[in-house]
């Protein structure tokens, strides 16, 4: 019996190799063949020219959760920058790189003099065979591409196909790219194979009716917004989050929605708050110093009760920070950011197919608590790629605005009005009968301001109490529970993209025999406090992992919950490491361990 | 040596492997580089053989495991070719064009196997079997019970014509004035030889008794064997695999313009230092200074290898040692009418 495929691929090079685009290619190509891809791309904020670009693609038969710590296979397009990373490819695994060189090098320049003695090494004159099948050197990256596929075997017939649709609007491009390819997968046919890397056969997802994708983070949003009707979006460029509203922008007009670029983010979330009042489905997207920007109309949105959906893809920061690297340290933002008692719903997927839901689900939210939506992604989930298997009908409640009844109508309506659940029924303008105030100043049920000791008490318990429901929204996973049921040595609570490293370390941790359970907790404002207590009252000891320095989620928890927790807090602008996780873990269940935890406990 | 200082081998053969040992022992500061063509590290090439009987994994056949040389602080420089050695610098320039410092160098970099000229045109229809690459080539392309026809037959051959025959596949061998190499036969005794090998089950033909020799190498017809071999009077033999053993050529090429004196191997004193008084040479690549035969001449065998690369190793760190051969070179028909050549006295 073939056993089940579970290959990384690294590929390494600079800005202007074409390192992404290769990685690019091989991922649709694993994709359409059926494998289910996990990629995640590394790339400077400069255009070209300078910094390094990885890509990294595991490719699998059964379900991943995140890229592993090692890598089956280094492509090295640029040995520079490739050479830090020639430790990170496991042993019997292998390199491959370029054995020609133009230029002098001086001693351990060379990435084949840094090869780990378990690794081996596929010397390929990458260069020479591009410039001799392109008469050029530009497709070098196509050269690599083709020799990995050659000593693979996989089909030349997928990659040649993926090929013409990367380029399909540069023929001649196209035409070179494919030769490239050609010569190096050529080679890499002939190439002795001494690695134990063997590719079995794709286990093709099959659902009825369903659709499945290769999509990554940002995308997924975008399908989410599409199919949960969104009517108008507002949006001003900014890493990571722009490829939203590019994408928006192609499909949007297509189904009649429209889509405004802004001079800048406060402009952005005002159109956005005001097409929420005018009743459409309305979205913004944004990263960290956007959403910084945003603060006080936020602000607005809470007090004047309009739905809006925010997305806020995160990056390193403060200020201009790390523009191209992944963190997790909007959090206290997102939950606490602004002005006054501004409660707002915080909603973060933990993969691809959670930024499609949660995107549709935010919409939904927004209109049902009539209250601005943050949704909080991260680079490193925005920009990763993942299989995901889309329902045949989209899950998402197309109008979940509570309108007013006749009689409330006739009885004079009343906007702000008192509700057993503290939410009132939300006229649009325009709508008969139902002429109203809405403002930024405390108001009284009519919307007209009062700033009344009395009224100011009752209406922020009304924007605070009403959020509560959003804790029963339906169909959807606010939180929830893996691994082992009942006692555990450890349990960790994840939030976002580092989860799915959460859950890898809770597998592995689970084959060494250590008893674990994880829990992701995708609702992060309102806090799902009775279900995260008990969770963690099956838990000897509770670990939080997350990818900013403060552990800005631990501190939440303990907001929350006040109990022990152990910080696993980093910031490197880098994902989380499965194997850094597994240790904690190892240590927490009295595994024996070198020194060295990097745990820091809050709460005792 | 300080501990600055840095050895270089080129070669991870069995010399190549036992100089790093010696030098990391006698100089634990200092840095030890080897380079080497080979994508495997130091394995036994002498157990290629052990293919045939299942042995497919190149890690069974590893000398070391490939913790021990980060065990060792040895740094092994694999796939990687020598393209010459700048005496003058103390240089060595790889074919990537990336140079390496060195202040003591070891040439162990061995042989190939030596292809006639008048076979030249054949080549690509002649498996060869140097190495793990090699061996597996043959392995896969030779089905169970095939025949491989055996070119020429030095004890490399004849060691794998064997296995071969203990394995169940048949072997013909077309036998010529080397099939002995390198062990010196007088005509009584390779006709004893012959009958040996007969009896063992090989199918010897006298290439000299053919019409003088090989006319020409084909493959096969479609339902015949994948190979023919056509001799000059006219007959043939069909065999899945055609195979060459003439003995070995040094692997010098790169220390061509060294400025090194080169006859077919590189020439050494006693002492394996080459002209250079930096630089040594060791096993199967040189040719050592005899004051008995007064000429220089070849050491064949692991263990004459081995104790090269000590020797090399120790002068290099400071000792004044001479290679003394370490196992006898006769070649035997023991009671049991068996070939025994020492150099197939395997460790």
């Amino acid at each position: 019996m073939m056993s089940a495929t579970d290959i990384q691929i690294a590929i390494c090079g600079s800005a202007g190799d074409g390192t992404i685009a290769a990685g690019d290619i091989l991922r649709s190509v694993m994709a359409d063949i059926g494998y289910r891809v996990i990629s995640f791309d590394v790339y400077p904020a400069e255009i070209r020219g300078f910094g390094k670009c990885i890509a990294r693609l595991r490719i699998t038969t059964q379900q991943a959760y995140s890229l592993k710590a090692k890598s089956d296979v280094l492509v090295s397009l640029n040995d520079s920058h490739a050479i830090a990373h020639a430790g990170e490819v496991r042993d019997l695994g292998a390199v491959i790189y370029d054995n020609r060189s133009i230029v002098q090098i001086a001693e351990g320049g060379h990435i084949s003099g840094h090869l780990g003695a378990g690794q081996l090494p596929y010397p390929v004159p990458i260069r020479e065979l591009s410039e001799k099948s392109t008469g050029a050197n530009r497709s070098r990256n196509l050269v690599a591409l083709g020799f990995l596929a050659g000593l693979f075997g996989l089909p030349v017939e997928a990659f040649q196909k993926g090929i013409a649709g990367k380029f399909k609007r540069k023929a001649a491009v196209a035409e070179a790219s494919g030769a490239a390819f050609l010569a190096g997968y050529e080679r890499g046919a002939r190439t002795f194979k001494l690695d134990d890397i063997r590719f079995g056969p794709p286990a093709v997802t099959s659902v009825p009716g369903a659709t499945v994708e290769m999509i990554n983070g940002n995308a997924a949003v975008v399908r989410g917004c599409l199919e949960a009707g969104i009517d108008c979006y507002f949006g001003y460029p900014i890493t990571p989050a722009t490829s939203i509203m590019e994408k928006l922008a192609v499909e949007m007009p297509k189904c009649g929605a429209r889509l405004l670029q802004t001079e800048d983010e406060i402009a952005a979330i005002s159109a956005t708050l005001g097409a929420g009042f005018a009743g459409a489905r309305a979205a913004t997207a944004t990263s960290g110093p956007g959403l910084s920007l945003m603060a006080e109309m936020l602000g607005l949105g809470v007090m004047a009760e309009i739905p809006a959906v925010v997305f806020v893809s995160q990056r390193g920061g403060p200020a201009t920070g790390m523009p191209t690297k992944t963190e997790q340290s909007d959090l206290n933002m997102a939950v606490w950011g602004g002005h006054g008692d501004a409660p707002r719903i915080v909603i973060a997927p933990t993969n691809v197919e959670g930024c499609y839901r949660c995107a549709g689900k935010a919409f939904e939210m927004a209109e049902a608590y009539q209250t601005p939506v943050i949704v909080l992604l991260d680079l490193y989930l925005s920009n990763r790629y993942e299989t995901v298997v889309f329902p045949a009908q989209p899950p998402f409640e197309p109008d979940m605005n509570r309108a007013p009844e006749a009689q409330q109508l006739r009885e004079g309506y009343r906007r702000f009005g008192p509700a057993d659940d503290f939410i009132s029924p939300r006229a649009l303008p325009g709508d008969r009968d139902a002429m109203h105030v809405v403002t930024g100043l405390e108001h009284n049920e009519l919307g007209r301001p009062n700033d009344q000791p009395e009224m100011h008490q009752a209406m922020s318990r009304k924007r605070h109490e009403k959020l509560r429901a959003a804790l029963g929204h339906p169909d959807f996973t606010h939180h929830k529970h893996f691994g082992d049921e009942g006692r555990v040595d450890v349990g960790l609570l994840g939030w976002g993209s580092a989860f799915g490293e959460c859950l890898e370390a809770m597998f592995k941790a689970q084959a060494e025999g250590i008893r674990c359970a994880a829990m992701k907790v995708v609702m992060l404002s309102p806090f799902p406090t009775e279900a995260v207590s008990a969770f963690m009252d099956d838990c000897q000891a509770v670990l939080a992992p997350e990818s900013n320095y403060q552990g800005q989620f631990a501190n939440l928890l303990q907001a929350q919950v006040a109990r022990p927790v152990h910080k696993l807090a980093r910031a490197t602008g880098a994902p989380m490491k499965v194997e850094e996780i597994l240790d904690e873990i190892r240590r927490l269940a009295g595994r024996e361990m070198g020194p060295g935890s990097n745990l820091h406990v809050i709460g005792m | 040596m300080s501990a600055l200082s840095h050895h270089v081998v080129i070669g991870s053969g069995i010399a190549g492997a036992q100089a790093v040992a010696t030098l990391r022992a006698r100089d634990p500061d200092a840095r030890v580089t080897m380079i080497t063509l080979s994508a495997l590290h130091c394995y036994k090439r002498y157990d290629l053989p052990r293919i045939f009987r299942g042995c497919r994994d190149w890690r069974e056949l590893l000398a070391q495991p490939p913790s021990y040389y980060d065990d060792q602080r040895i740094t092994v420089r694999r796939a990687t070719k020598v393209a010459n050695v700048d005496t003058s610098r103390g240089m060595i320039q790889l074919s990537h064009n990336e140079e390496i410092r060195f202040d003591t160098l070891l040439v162990a970099s061995g042989c190939r196997g030596h292809l006639p000229e008048e076979l030249a045109d054949y080549k690509d229809l002649i498996h060869r079997f140097s190495t793990f690459q090699d061996a597996m080539t043959v392995a896969r392309a030779l089905p169970e019970g095939g025949r491989v026809i055996m070119l020429g037959g030095d004890m490399l051959g004849l060691d794998l014509a064997r296995t071969l025959i203990d394995t169940g596949h048949r072997v013909t061998l077309i036998a010529g004035e080397h099939t002995f190499w390198p062990h010196p036969v007088t005509v009584e005794q390779r006709d004893r030889l012959m009958g040996v090998l007969h009896d063992m089950g090989i199918e010897v033909v006298d290439g000299e008794t053919v019409g003088g020799g090989i006319a020409a190498i084909e493959a096969g017809p479609p339902g015949m064997p994948a190979r023919r071999v056509v001799f000059r009077d006219g007959g043939d033999r069909y065999g899945d695999i055609v195979m060459s053993f003439f003995g070995l050529v040094p692997s010098v090429e790169f220390m061509l313009g060294a400025g090194l004196d080169i006859e077919r191997g590189i020439l050494v004193n006693p002492s394996l230092r080459t002209t250079d008084e930096r630089i040594y040479a060791a096993g199967d690549v040189c040719q050592i200074w005899s004051d008995q035969e007064r000429s220089y001449r070849f050491f064949y065998g692991w263990k004459n290898v081995r104790a090269m690369g000590d020797i090399a190793a120790r002068n290099m760190t400071g000792a004044a040692e001479a290679f003394v051969p370490a196992q006898d070179e006769g070649l035997a028909i023991t009671p049991e009418g068996q070939i025994h050549s020492p150099f197939w006295e395997y460790e």
